[in-house]
Formats: structure tokens, C-alpha cells, sequence
């Protein structure tokens, strides 16, 4: 890190790749400044701006949030809007930025995410309601919300899938973003077909799959667990004839107050 | 390529099922040497009894205990919620196979050296 004055100047190096004039991707460098706050987006931002236009990267609302942004930063997957340049540097004070890893790049950063919204189609990740849907709301318990442990954060960026050892291999699998999202519908209690999930899962391609090796949790940037989703989904397949039974049999409550058992943080006034 | 520890575990685990394959088929070339006559048995234990061999069977232990044990690091990610200790796992994986291959391995190899 090469200091300026008192702003110190920092290389990037980006994998750039034209499909028109390329045969292979290459890194070229670029040199930055590198105030305090400044994130790797707002570089990226920079280059394009001010050393070549034809620079290209998928961005959109710089608040972590819409997941266009997901990268490889120095071999970690992360979202570019939300990491300081400064934080990301090698020990060599350089920052090496590539595209999401086993996905066809479009161009420089850009990569094809087609199979990625294909798997995810496959788990049907709406919510079938039931026919008897109450008046007013559906009623979950704070344990029935915490049991989804936050899959519902996703933000569909895709640092998971391509991070995955078996989407290296093959494109059939059905990943880890549609996996977690298939445990946030069979586990809600408002959904009724948890069963037809389950047997859609219960393949050679779905969630025996997965070979357990945790690199979906290291990429996640919202520090979800689709590993362990997975393992849940794969317990409740063998026996979802009476998951769905006992779903069912949930669903003719979901109108009725919850009975609360021991206290929890939102009636003891938040967190 | 996306590294981490789960990565390697991953890719040894690989490296060390196929090399059981392929000790299992020479192993069974070895038994089945039976069937042709006690002396096509004699020669092919002969062939495999060198030193060269001997020292080779401490790679096999190795890899039986390194997919062994991952094996069971395995097992308790199914059935425990373990992912926030897979570095932890992983690491003691790698400690006991070591522990093992040495304690086994050690033996072996005195027994090679003495031809």
C-alpha cells in the first residue's frame, strides 16, 4: 500500500474478459487511492469512471441488500457494496477482485446465472397456501419463526452456489440457495404441500447431493446455514407422510391464538 | 476454486477413496491368485512382498484412516448441528488420523527396513 500524500494508493487487480476479442480471462492493474471508508464498489466505480469505461460489473443498491454485487475478493466470495478496500487486502497490500467462481462469464465480472434461477425455479419457491386461509392472519409462534433460523435473509446473491464443490462438478444439482429456500417452505407452517417438496427433494440430485462441505456458509455474506438446512431437509424426507400430517393438523389452528410457552425477547420488549 | 478447509477435506477424501479402490482390486488379484494354483499365489505375494511394497502400506493405512476418521467428522455433521466447528473438526480429523498413521505406521516401517 503505496501512501500519496496521506491517502495511501492501493492495486487492484480485476480478471477481465471480453468474449468478442478474448480467448482466455486475464488480470490487468489498476491503481486507486484508498481513503478510510472507501468500499471495493466504490473503487470498482472509480476505474469506470475515470480509467476504463469499459470496465464491467453488476451493481445496484450499494446497501447489501440486492445481491448484484457478489464477487470473489481475494478467493472469499463476498458483496463488494458493503467491504472497505482497505479491510480486503492481501498481505501484499494487493486486492484481486474475480467473478463468481463455476459460472459462464459474460463479461469481466459478469457471469450467467441462468442455471442458478433454473434450480432455483425447480423447488417452487412461492408459498401454496391452504384452502381453509383465515380471515384476518395466519398465526406463528416465535419458535415456529426462529425454527426457519433466518432463511428467509436470503438475498439470492449466489456467492453460495458458486462457491459449492458439486456445482463445479455439475449443474444438475440443485444448489444451496434453492435448497435453503425449500426448507423456508416446507418448514413455514402456512404452507401446505411440504410433502410434494420433499419428494421433489429426495433424488440424486437434490439433497443427497450434497457432499457436507460447508463452503455455502463461509460464502454466505448474510451468515445463513444452508448446510444446515440440508441436513434438516434430508431428516424430514424420510419421514414427510407425517410431517405433512402433522402440518395439517397445524393448519387448522393457524387462525387460533398461539399459546406461548416460557418468555420471548419480543414480549419482554425486544431484543 | 473455492478454498477452505472443507475444500480439502473434500478433495482428500477423493484422493484416498479412489486409492482404496485401487487397493482393493489388487488385493482381490492377490487373493484370487488362489485359483490358479498355490504357486501363482506364492509369486504374486512374493512380487508384493518387497521392500518397496512394505513401505507402500503405510500410505494405504493412512489413507484407511484419514477416510475412516473423516468419515465419522462426517456422520456427527449429519446427525449434530456442528457447522459453526467445521474448521475445529476438520483440524481434529487431521490430528487424530496423524496420531494413528504414526502409532501405525512406525511399526510398519521397522518391519520394512528389516526386510
Amino acid at each position: 500500500m503505496a501512501t500519496n500524500g496521506s491517502v495511501p494508493t492501493v492495486t487492484i487487480r480485476i480478471q477481465r474478459f471480453n468474449p468478442d476479442v478474448d480467448k482466455k480471462p486475464y488480470l490487468q492493474e489498476f491503481q486507486v487511492k484508498a481513503p478510510p471508508g472507501k468500499t471495493i464498489l466504490d473503487a470498482l466505480h472509480e476505474i469506470k469512471e475515470e480509467q476504463d469505461g469499459s470496465l464491467t460489473f453488476r451493481r445496484s443498491c450499494r446497501h447489501a441488500i440486492c445481491g448484484s454485487c457478489a464477487m470473489n475478493v481475494n478467493g472469499r466470495h463476498m458483496l463488494v457494496c458493503d467491504a472497505p478496500l482497505r479491510e480486503h487486502l492481501d498481505r501484499k497490500g494487493v486486492l484481486t477482485l474475480r467473478p463468481l467462481a463455476y459460472l459462464p462469464i459474460i463479461k469481466d465480472l459478469v457471469v450467467d446465472r441462468s442455471s442458478f434461477w433454473e434450480q432455483y425455479l425447480r423447488v417452487k419457491p412461492w408459498l401454496i397456501p391452504p384452502e381453509n386461509i383465515p380471515e384476518k392472519e395466519f398465526r406463528m409462534s416465535p419458535a415456529e419463526v426462529a425454527a426457519l433460523r433466518d432463511a428467509e435473509h436470503c438475498i439470492m446473491c449466489g456467492a453460495c452456489y458458486s462457491s459449492c464443490q458439486i456445482i463445479a462438478l455439475t449443474k444438475q444439482y440443485i444448489g444451496p440457495h434453492a435448497l435453503l429456500k425449500a426448507f423456508l417452505r416446507v418448514l413455514d407452517p402456512r404452507d401446505s404441500a411440504p410433502a410434494e417438496r420433499l419428494a421433489d427433494l429426495d433424488r440424486g440430485d437434490g439433497v443427497y447431493r450434497c457432499h457436507t462441505i460447508f463452503n455455502c456458509i463461509d460464502a454466505c455474506p448474510k451468515n445463513l446455514n444452508p448446510t444446515e438446512a440440508i441436513e434438516t431437509l434430508r431428516k424430514l424426507v424420510i419421514k414427510r407422510q407425517a410431517f405433512e400430517a402433522a402440518r395439517a393438523e397445524r393448519q387448522r389452528r393457524l387462525d387460533q391464538p398461539i399459546e406461548i410457552v416460557g418468555e420471548t425477547p419480543a414480549l419482554s420488549g425486544g431484543e | 476454486m473455492y478454498r477452505s478447509t472443507g475444500f480439502i477435506a473434500f478433495v482428500l477424501r477423493r484422493l484416498t477413496g479412489v486409492a482404496l479402490v485401487i487397493y482393493l482390486l489388487l488385493h482381490i488379484w492377490v487373493i484370487g491368485g488362489i485359483n490358479s494354483g498355490a504357486e501363482t499365489f506364492n509369486d504374486r505375494m512374493e512380487f508384493l512382498g518387497k521392500p518397496f511394497f512394505r513401505l507402500l502400506e503405510i500410505g494405504l493405512l493412512a489413507a484407511v484412516v484419514y477416510h475412516g476418521v473423516d468419515g465419522i467428522r462426517l456422520l456427527i455433521g449429519h446427525y449434530f448441528q456442528v457447522t459453526e466447528y467445521r474448521r475445529g473438526l476438520f483440524y481434529a480429523v487431521i490430528v487424530v488420523s496423524g496420531i494413528l498413521v504414526i502409532a501405525g505406521g512406525v511399526p510398519i516401517l521397522l518391519f520394512a527396513l528389516e526386510g
